[in-house]
């Protein structure tokens, strides 16, 4: 059977995701018949590696509108391809990408489409088991029509390299209405500039009630800074408007493992706690020392954040000589 | 004319009567000795509406007159066919004719429903609540201006007869009308006039019988219906789901289309007269959330009429959600059932955003991002903030409780403790004066430990059916396996999954609330607390007040600690803390709902917020801390132990 197999690439090669959903497809079309779509300019230097993993043709499509993530028009090259391969199966990686450009192809093919499957077994219809509930339910389905579309659920095959030759390489221009052009990413921002992401920071200094105000941040912004940690808040500060929700530390926010948290004017109500269980220690800076969060703090400090956090700070400074 | 307007009637009420023979299976027919009661409560006695007195008459006097004047439907149209008394003469309705009594009946409620349509039309037109927003107000104008035009020109009609001399009753007995007929009594007009008033009234009527089953004063037909065939048992416990049924048209995964709505959910759509008085009630709507109850039936309502003909023709019907109802309005919702209370016609609101949530859950894994962790941990730590199971039992410590191993002497009493009460700080203040003060009262008090684990309850009102149902089979083996028949909880949540919800999966124990089970123990002497000075108001949990009513135990407690003030919303007229249906796990648009009870609660003046729920204390408290106010937010066990420990201490300090 004939297999499709839409790769993300990155800036120097191709998504491990990718790789595994080429491994995954070449296992599933029981034969050397793959293909593989990159779009933009460059997608012909893959052509080595690509094959490498088993791919006999790489189509390159090639379009202005894929200097950026455009996912109904990556969906349009798909639909192109499909309709002059006839494929048996398209496959993409089950990444946020792989699964909207699938989903996207398989409205316009009206087809139905089977996202995250760990497992797949070739018949009419084809059989799937996918992923649910983040992995934590597994569902078996069966996949009618052709081609049958499916993405690969992240690492439950690892990318598997052959002996392959270089793959050949075809161009082309997918036919694309204005529609298909309307979706597309025209900017990248970064969230805050402090450039660490509360998920991955190693200190997390969070402020609750207690900061006061908006501006109450400031003292922690500036000890986060200098211990090249990133900011965090209570749900109480995101619901008084003084933090966006993306910073929130907590059950219904970012769940957080840091080295250290230190939790400034924060209570310690559960649900916070279910967000930075993670954390390997937790200072906590309170005026009250009868708070909650006494109970799972390894050290306290009780006093007023807004003089203690500064004199921290200053203190810092001091040893550092700046 | 009669064929006319009979067809229209019969053929749209065939239509409206296979939409409901279509739904799912729903099991409605037991408990008839209650379905008779609330007919006669809900229906003829009309409690219900009668929750707001000056709507509520003016919709009675209109409902009874309707009642009451019905035969005179049917004593015009057999006028109408012929004035010769021989026809009617043999039935009953030619001996009711000459009743005086009767006359005088349909005088008074002629005069009694003239005032219930003036005083609609100065609700709506003047005093305009807002309950109407979103209503179709032009339909309601003309079906009010419909039933004046019924009745007055049966007035007319009455009058015109006395007038030319034709009333089989003896006119004394009709003082309205006889009085009206004075100005008709101009030579042999009266008799002309007699004709014309009766067809008028009788072709109104004709014309109000084609229109009524296409309009939303539908209700006339079905309300009576719905009532009856609404729910008996306890109003928090769920529809369960079988997922084992044999038959497929009994296996459902919530709604997802107008196919998948039971027949009572259909009669529901079809019930809703718009009064808006769900709306009026809902914590969501008064907060400025997207959900309105009376828009969300409308919606479904709208949509079981466009596509339930091609339906049951053989259409495939289009999801409800988002075309009938948003995305927001079914998460809006807290399932505190305010709108159920409210409504007049016994419609069933939360079950519908239940179901539409199942099929979002299970079918589409489309719910709130937020709202996964609180179902994973459910799912895989057997509590919704992941805590370890090995310290649930960490607050009983030195409190002298039994911890129930497997194998363990049966215990008197069970404390089901719930996550909340073992595993947040605030809530176990509540948890351990419970404790303290059972096992002072000498009841050997056992608790499950880490062999405890939630209920359920958030994953059920997410919609996800399916992890309830596991953890309810695990609690009920354990439960079962302990030997435990009392069980007393603390938490409103429990309470009821565990009292109402339970029984379908063969779990069935006798369950008490603690508020319960510690004012008995006050009643009979077991507990003596020192009166107190505090003034308190008790907010009245809705799992516990409205779904149980459980309403005065609590408030029998607080007049013995305290001074008690009542918020303007209490009882079964609660108003939400804002963490039901699983919004405890969820985040909160627009203006927050504690915040909201909190300003209530502070109006009355108290110092003293007593609570009786977790998830209330926590919610209240988070409210206070919000705005700023000094006002302590106490569970009612919590003041009760301060209450009983302060009055020992005064007996001790006396006695020596």
């Amino acid at each position: 059977m004939r297999a499709l197999v839409v790769i993300e690439r990155l800036a120097d090669g191709v998504d491990e995701l990718s790789l595994q959903a080429l491994a995954f497809g070449r296992g599933l079309a029981g034969g050397p018949d793959v293909h593989a779509l990159a779009v933009g300019e460059g997608g012909a230097d893959l052509a080595p590696l690509l094959g490498a993993h088993g791919v006999s043709e790489v189509h390159v499509a090639e379009h202005e509108a894929f200097v950026s993530y455009a996912p109904p028009a990556v969906a349009r090259a798909v639909v192109d391809l499909v309709e002059r391969l006839s494929p048996g199966l398209v496959l993409a990686a089950g990444s946020d990408r792989g699964n909207e450009v699938l989903a996207r192809a398989a409205a316009m093919v009206e087809l139905p489409f089977a996202a995250n499957c760990v497992d797949a077994t070739t018949g009419d219809p084809l059989r799937v088991t996918r992923q649910r509930w983040g992995g934590s339910l597994l569902e078996e389905a069966e996949l009618a029509g052709a081609p049958a579309l499916l993405t690969v659920a992240p690492h439950v095959v690892a990318a598997a390299p052959v002996d392959g030759a270089e793959a050949t390489v075809d161009t082309f221009t997918p036919t694309l209405s204005p529609d298909e052009l309307a979706v597309r990413v025209v900017e990248h921002v970064r969230a805050e500039a402090a450039g660490v992401s509360l998920s991955d920071a190693n200190v997390v200094v969070s402020g609750g009630r207690g900061t006061g105000s908006a501006e109450g941040f400031a003292v922690l912004e500036e000890l986060a800074e200098l211990l090249r940690g990133a900011v965090g808040c209570s749900r109480a500060v995101t619901m008084a408007g003084w933090r966006p929700h993306t910073d929130q530390v907590g059950q219904t926010g970012t769940k957080i493992a840091p080295d250290i948290y230190i939790a400034c004017g924060i209570s310690g109500a559960t649900q916070h706690m279910a967000g930075c269980k993670g954390a390997k220690k937790i200072l906590a800076i309170n005026v009250d020392p009868e708070a909650s969060i006494m109970a799972s703090a390894d050290y306290a400090v009780i006093g007023d954040l807004h003089e203690v956090v500064p004199a921290v700070s200053a203190e810092i400074r001091k040893a550092r000589g700046t | 004319m009669l064929a006319v307007s009979g067809w229209l009637f019969v053929r749209r009420t065939l239509l409206l009567t296979r939409l409901v023979r279509a739904g799912k299976p729903v099991e409605r027919f037991s408990d008839m000795p209650a379905r008779v009661r609330s007919e006669a409560v809900v229906v003829l006695a009309q409690k219900k509406l009668l929750q707001r007195l000056i709507p509520g008459l003016m919709h009675a006097f209109i409902f009874w007159g309707f009642l009451v004047l019905f035969p005179t439907i049917l004593l015009a149209v057999a006028w109408v066919v012929a004035r010769e008394p021989s026809l009617r003469s043999s039935s009953p309705l030619g001996w009711l004719e000459r009743q005086g009594w009767y006359a005088l009946l349909a005088d008074v409620f002629v005069v009694l429903v003239l005032v219930g349509v003036a005083t609609a039309l100065l609700i709506r037109k003047v005093q305009r609540p807002a309950r109407f927003q979103g209503s179709h107000r032009g339909e309601a104008d003309l079906i009010l201006a419909l039933i004046a035009g019924v009745v007055t020109t049966l007035l007319l009609w009455h009058a015109s007869l006395i007038a030319a001399d034709l009333n089989p009753w003896p006119a004394g007995w009709s003082p309205v009308s006889n009085a009206l007929s004075t100005l008709l009594r101009t030579g042999t007009i009266a008799d002309v006039l007699e004709r014309v008033f009766v067809w008028t009234h009788v072709l109104l009527i004709l014309g109000f019988l084609a229109y009524l089953p296409h309009s939303k004063h539908l209700h006339i037909a079905v309300a009576a219906i719905n009532v009856f065939f609404g729910r008996t048992r306890a109003g928090g416990r769920l529809e369960p789901l079988r997922f084992d049924a044999e038959e497929e048209a009994e296996l459902r995964f919530g709604a997802g289309t107008v196919s998948d709505l039971t027949w009572k959910q259909a009669l529901d759509a079809m019930s809703c007269t718009e009064c808006g008085r769900c709306q009026d009630a809902c914590p969501a709507w008064a907060t400025g959330k997207a959900l309105s109850p009376k828009l969300l039936v409308m919606g479904l309502r709208d949509q079981l009429f466009a596509e339930g003909p091609g339906v049951l023709a053989g259409a495939e019907a289009t999801p409800l959600v988002p075309s009938a109802v948003t995305d927001e309005v079914v998460w809006d919702c807290v399932t505190c059932g305010a709108c159920v209370q409210e409504c007049p016609v016994s419609i069933e609101h939360i079950d519908h955003i239940v179901d539409l949530r199942r099929h979002l859950v299970m079918v589409d894994s489309r719910f709130p991002g937020e709202a996964e962790p609180m179902l994973r941990d459910v799912e895989r730590a057997s509590n919704p903030w992941g805590k370890p199971q090995a310290e649930r039992a960490a607050w009983a410590e030195g409190l002298d409780l039994r911890v129930l191993k497997p194998g363990s002497r049966p215990p008197d009493l069970l404390y089901w403790v719930g996550c909340a009460g073992s595993f947040d700080e605030r809530a176990r203040d509540s948890v351990v004066a419970t404790a303290r003060l059972l096992r002072r009262a000498g009841f050997d008090l056992a608790i499950l430990g880490p062999r405890e684990s939630c209920t359920g309850d958030p994953a059920r009102r997410m919609g996800n059916e399916y992890l309830f149902q596991t953890l309810a089979e695990q609690n009920i083996r354990t439960l079962d396996e302990t030997g435990a028949r009392t069980i007393v909880t603390s938490c409103p949540h429990c309470f009821n999954t565990l009292a109402n919800e339970y029984p379908d999966f063969g779990g069935r124990y006798e369950v008490l609330h603690h508020t319960e089970l510690l004012a008995d123990l006050v009643r009979g002497g077991r507990l003596s607390p020192a009166a107190g000075e505090a003034d308190i108001t008790y907010h009245d949990s809705c799992y516990l007040a409205r779904h149980n009513d459980v309403v005065a135990a609590p408030r029998e407690l607080v007049a013995r600690i305290g001074r008690p003030l009542e918020m303007a919303k209490s009882g079964k007229r609660t108003f939400c803390c804002g963490a039901g249906g699983a919004h405890m796990w969820m985040e909160e648009r627009a203006s927050p709902i504690n915040e909201e009870r909190v300003r209530q609660a502070a109006e009355t003046g108290a110092d003293t917020l007593a609570v009786a729920c977790p998830f209330c204390t926590l919610m209240l408290d988070d409210g206070v801390r919000q705005s700023g106010r000094d006002l302590r937010v106490a569970d009612v066990a919590t003041l009760l132990d301060e209450s009983v420990s302060r009055r020992e201490a005064q007996v001790a300090a006396s006695a020596s």
